[in-house]
């Protein structure tokens, strides 16, 4: 499923990625994949509690978008947020501790899986609010210029956001004052239960980013290399003072909108569609076609990842559940 | 150096000096390039630029969540709502952002956002220009409340919340813009939770705030004449309430009137009569009386808006039931 | 243009048209020794309102913003009641409770006004949604200006109006680029970054017109589609109706800077005045209608005279109604807050 490109998206042989960036790349996706497949099981024996929204299928635009940023550059996330926090940089052992509420995790058990932060790696919060993100994002591309600062913000939102009102107040004022943010839409078909199509008469969001004078692009989420492209464009153009940039990437979530949600809206043959467009397979498939991995390794770093994540949950699982005096904490700054 | 100014002044020079001081500090808001509907902001844009004093659209739900994110970012930004009534369309980023990030967070996260709004009943403007939601924000854990009476609170007050780290929702009332009153001026600072007694008296305590504070001296001064001897404490800070300044007071009197402009019915005055009536109850010799709105939408016309603001006549009635219950 | 109508029809929109100038003009003179409170008054946009909607039949629905006056007149509510309601007394519109911000009459298919900017829209599109429910052939109009589409419930409202293809009309009357907050050589507004803003309304796949807000005839032939198009179940339809703010309008407060309006201008062009000449000559919509009334011999100078001096009479007789009503009675403030 392509669409039109409003600018373009190069993607010569010769572009940011290399053999060195591309394992990186990869490994970063199976950390990812490994961490949510952990936390699904986790949440399955009820040692982690609440709504668990899981991006399993989704790594390829998480991963490839924030590749492109520098570490003083900010992400804010939506309710499925995990793979944009590790994707930044998050360490896997503060996440799971915060998903299992332990006060080890980066926010003492207080946040849970829907308000991840791990400001100290640039992932600034995640949020419950559909476009809930956006104004926020907003906000801080707006310090970002009267810091002054080069530094550039990245909000990452679902294709149910573009129906909120904020959505389009946001893009609106982000045009109006020039400011230097990245929208990326990951539309994966699906607001909650209801596929797209019977929210909005658009087929692509990418078209209200035009609207407002938005360069705007939509390519296929699943595809590393051509998110990697886009991503960059357009955090160059943000870091130069052109504006904003709307990227739309086409991508599929894998399992319920939460775990536990049977996604009985969704065709079987839908579902096996996607699956045959995972974006790790086809990373992989790539990496290997430019002989920059060799066909082994791939299996490899899958083990790695989930040996890692593994000593990760065992590690956040001995952490200390809190305690009523952690109740009345960070309600203020005096407190 | 103590002038006289007007209320609306006040909030100017506080911004100014704000400004002036911190580079961190910079304004939103409708309008804020042209001083805005009442001239709080005239001027500001010119002195220190159309980058820290920022006119947006109309668009109150993203211009909360934009103030949030610069301030997460280490603004103090000080955001304007140009009619309290209308924050209504924001209450989603200052509720569930705006005074959650902090706490969900862990203490990662810190909003130093100041919020401005405007509000009261005056120059029947009707429904959506006259509410007092001060119940609303002053229910939310995670925000901050202040309510200035005077020029010199509002000066004093609005310098605290810019520099507090926490949301501070900032309370005007438009018909106190133009009263005017002593100000010290700049480093002028009063802090937030600390209630101040007004007007000293021995019979009964009245706790207002706003412009209910100069309805109820007007009552106490009213009462005087027939020999009864009025407290009047202003609360200055909704949230959090100065409980032990409010129930010192009843201590001293036992009896206590809570006015408000708010509607009477789930407002701040209930919080503050059940809070000192645990606190002091064995103090109290009659029951608590509140006064405040009819339980109405604030209607138009002049005629039917002065039936719903508060007077000193009510407050004074409120008075009497104390002193005549049993 | 003139709208396609028969000759009376045209001068009975004619006297709307006068009747809304003469109301709006007799309560600045009204406000200049009363406080009567902050208003807006719709003088230079009657040739939008009126036209527009005229198409509008008993059971359609209309809802406006604060600059509702115009909207009101022209679908027959009473004047004297208008003024009373802005006044706040008990024999205003809404029992004196409303004002001018939020003037209703459910009779005439107004059931009410709003001040927050955006207000209207998502209820309009209720309206039209109940309609289309109940398989009606009523129509829903939203009636607001350009800096509605800065908010986001402008975006809410159409994306469901678009998604339900409900009969409702989003008459927007864009009265820039004189308006507050503007700065020249931007965007059309410093306020939103689309460069039309019929730019908004494309994504939705409604269908959008731009007209000329003070030709009466293209506005009356838009809005004839939109009705016409939303009563066959065809859903939403947007019209922009471009219009330059009344110079009166410009200040925080209306004034009469145009002067009382001088029907005679249309003939005598020595009467245009040198201050604010454009206005007279060819941006004031209600003296562009009598020229081409004239210019088809729809109606003579006399007869124009003539409706004027009753216009300005009802006018009169209105604020005096409204003066010598009485205020609401204490008891009366709690009443209607429930059922």
């Amino acid at each position: 499923m392509t669409a039109p490109a409003r600018f373009s998206v190069h993607l010569p042989e010769a572009n940011a990625i290399d053999a060195t960036v591309g394992r990186a790349l990869l490994e970063r996706m199976w950390l990812i994949r490994a961490f949510e497949e952990k936390a699904s099981e986790l949440y399955a024996r009820g040692l982690i509690k609440g709504l668990l929204h899981l991006g399993i299928g989704q790594e390829g635009s998480a991963v490839g978008a924030i590749a492109r940023l520098a570490p003083t550059d900010r992400v804010f996330g939506s309710h499925r947020a995990h793979a944009h926090a590790l994707a930044k940089g998050a360490d896997p052992v503060r996440l799971l501790a915060e998903l299992a509420g332990r006060t080890t995790g980066y926010c003492g058990g207080k946040g849970g899986s829907m308000h991840i932060a791990a400001p100290e790696v640039g992932f600034m919060t995640a949020t419950g609010i559909v476009a809930g993100n956006l104004p926020l994002a907003l906000g801080d591309a707006w310090a970002a210029t009267l810091e002054p600062s080069d530094r550039v913000s990245v909000v990452f939102f679902g294709d149910g956001a573009g129906q909120a009102g904020p959505f389009h107040e946001t893009l609106n004022i982000a045009s109006l004052w020039r400011l230097p943010i990245v929208f990326i839409c990951e539309n994966n078909g699906y607001a909650e239960f209801t596929p797209l199509s019977a929210h909005t008469k658009v087929e692509h969001l990418a078209e209200y980013a035009g609207v407002y004078g938005i360069p705007a692009v939509t390519i296929d989420g699943n595809d590393v290399f051509a998110i990697h492209a886009a991503v960059g464009e357009a955090v160059a153009r943000a870091r130069t003072g052109d504006g904003p940039t709307f990227v739309e990437a086409l991508t599929h979530r894998l399992r319920g909108h939460y775990e536990g949600d049977p996604a009985k809206y969704r065709e079987l043959s839908e579902l096996a569609e996607w699956k045959a467009k995972d974006p790790i397979a086809r990373f992989t498939a790539g990496l290997i076609e430019r002989a920059w991995l060799a066909e082994g390794a791939a299996t490899t770093i899958e083990a790695d990842a989930r040996t890692r994540i593994e000593a990760a949950a065992a590690e956040a699982l001995a952490g200390p559940l809190p305690g009523p005096a952690d109740l009345a904490r960070d309600v203020y700054a005096a407190t | 150096m103590t002038t006289d100014i007007r209320t609306i002044d006040a909030i100017r020079g506080a911004l100014d000096e704000a400004l002036a001081g911190d580079p961190a500090v910079c304004l939103l808001g409708e309008d804020i390039t042209l001083g805005g509907p009442f001239g709080a902001t005239r001027g500001l844009s010119d002195r220190y630029g159309e980058d820290r004093v920022r006119n947006t659209p109309i668009s109150e739900a993203t211009i909360m969540g934009l103030a949030i994110g610069a301030a997460m970012a280490g603004r103090r930004p000080v955001l304007e709502i140009m009619f309290v009534d209308f924050i209504t369309l924001a209450m989603d980023q200052l509720v569930n952002h705006a005074a959650k990030l902090r706490y969900m967070s862990g203490g990662q996260l810190c909003v130093p956002l100041t919020i401005r709004v405007q509000g009261g009943a005056a120059g029947g403007m009707g429904a959506h220009h006259s509410q007092s939601l001060e119940a609303w924000f002053a229910h939310v854990p995670g925000l901050t409340v202040v309510a200035p009476s005077d020029p010199a609170d509002a000066w004093g007050l609005l310098a605290s919340a810019i520099r507090s780290d926490d949301p501070v929702v900032f309370l005007e009332h438009r018909g106190l813009y133009w009263t005017k009153g002593p100000v010290p001026g700049d480093g002028h600072l009063v802090p937030i939770g600390r209630a101040v007694v007004r007007r000293p008296g021995r019979d009964v305590t009245v706790v207002a705030w706003s412009r209910m504070v100069n309805t109820a001296l007007d009552a106490a001064e009213a009462l005087a004449a027939d020999g009864i001897d009025v407290e009047v404490v202003d609360a200055r800070s909704l949230l959090p309430l100065d409980l032990d300044t409010m129930v010192a007071s009843v201590r001293r009197t036992g009896r206590l009137v809570v006015a408000s402009e708010a509607v009477v019915t789930g407002g701040v005055g209930a919080e503050i009569a059940a809070s000192v009536a645990s606190a002091a109850g064995g103090a109290l010799r009659a029951p608590v009386e509140r006064v405040g709105a009819p339980f109405v939408p604030p209607p138009a016309g002049p005629d039917l808006e002065a039936l719903f603001v508060p007077t000193a006549d009510h407050i004074a009635s409120a008075v009497r039931r104390t002193l005549h219950a049993a | 243009m003139l709208p396609d109508l028969p000759a009376d029809a045209l001068v009975l929109q004619f006297r709307t048209m006068l009747r809304i100038r003469r109301f709006e003009e007799a309560l600045i003179t009204l406000a200049s020794d009363h406080d009567i409170g902050h208003f807006h008054v719709y003088i230079g946009q009657e040739a939008t309102g009126v036209p527009a909607l005229a198409w509008l039949q008993e059971g359609d629905v209309a809802y406006s913003t604060h600059r509702n006056h115009g909207h009101l007149i022209a679908r027959g509510v009473d004047p004297a009641a208008m003024l009373a309601e802005i006044l706040g007394k008990t024999t205003g519109t809404n029992r004196g409770k409303g004002g001018t911000l939020h003037l209703a009459s459910l009779v005439h298919g107004f059931p009410t006004t709003s001040s927050s900017v955006g207000g209207p829209l998502p209820i309009a599109v209720g309206s039209a949604f109940a309609f289309r429910e109940l398989r009606q052939d009523r129509v829903s109009v939203a009636l607001f200006g350009d800096g509605a589409l800065e908010e986001g419930a402008w975006h809410e409202a159409a994306n469901i109006a678009a998604m339900r293809q409900v009969p409702v009309i989003f008459l927007c009357e864009n009265n820039s680029p004189e308006a507050l907050g503007q700065k020249a050589n931007e965007y059309p507004s410093s306020t939103l970054a689309a460069t039309e803003l019929t730019d908004l309304v494309a994504p939705f796949r409604i269908p959008f017109e731009v007209v000329d807000g003070t030709d009466a005839g293209a506005v009356s032939a838009a809005m004839g589609r939109a009705v016409e198009r939303a009563r066959a179940g065809g859903g939403p339809s947007f019209i922009e109706a471009r219009t330059v703010r009344w110079p009166g309008n410009r200040p925080l407060w209306p004034q009469l800077l145009t002067g009382e309006t001088d029907l005679a201008v249309a003939w005598d062009a020595a009467r245009i005045p040198d201050d604010h000449r454009a206005w007279h000559e060819r941006q004031d919509g209600l003296l562009r209608f009598l020229c081409e009334l004239l210019a088809a011999g729809a109606i003579t100078q006399a007869q124009a005279l003539a409706l004027d001096a009753e216009a300005r009479a009802e006018m009169v007789a209105a604020v005096r109604f409204g003066l010598a009503s009485p205020y609401p009675a204490p008891e009366e403030a709690l009443d209607d807050v429930f059922a």
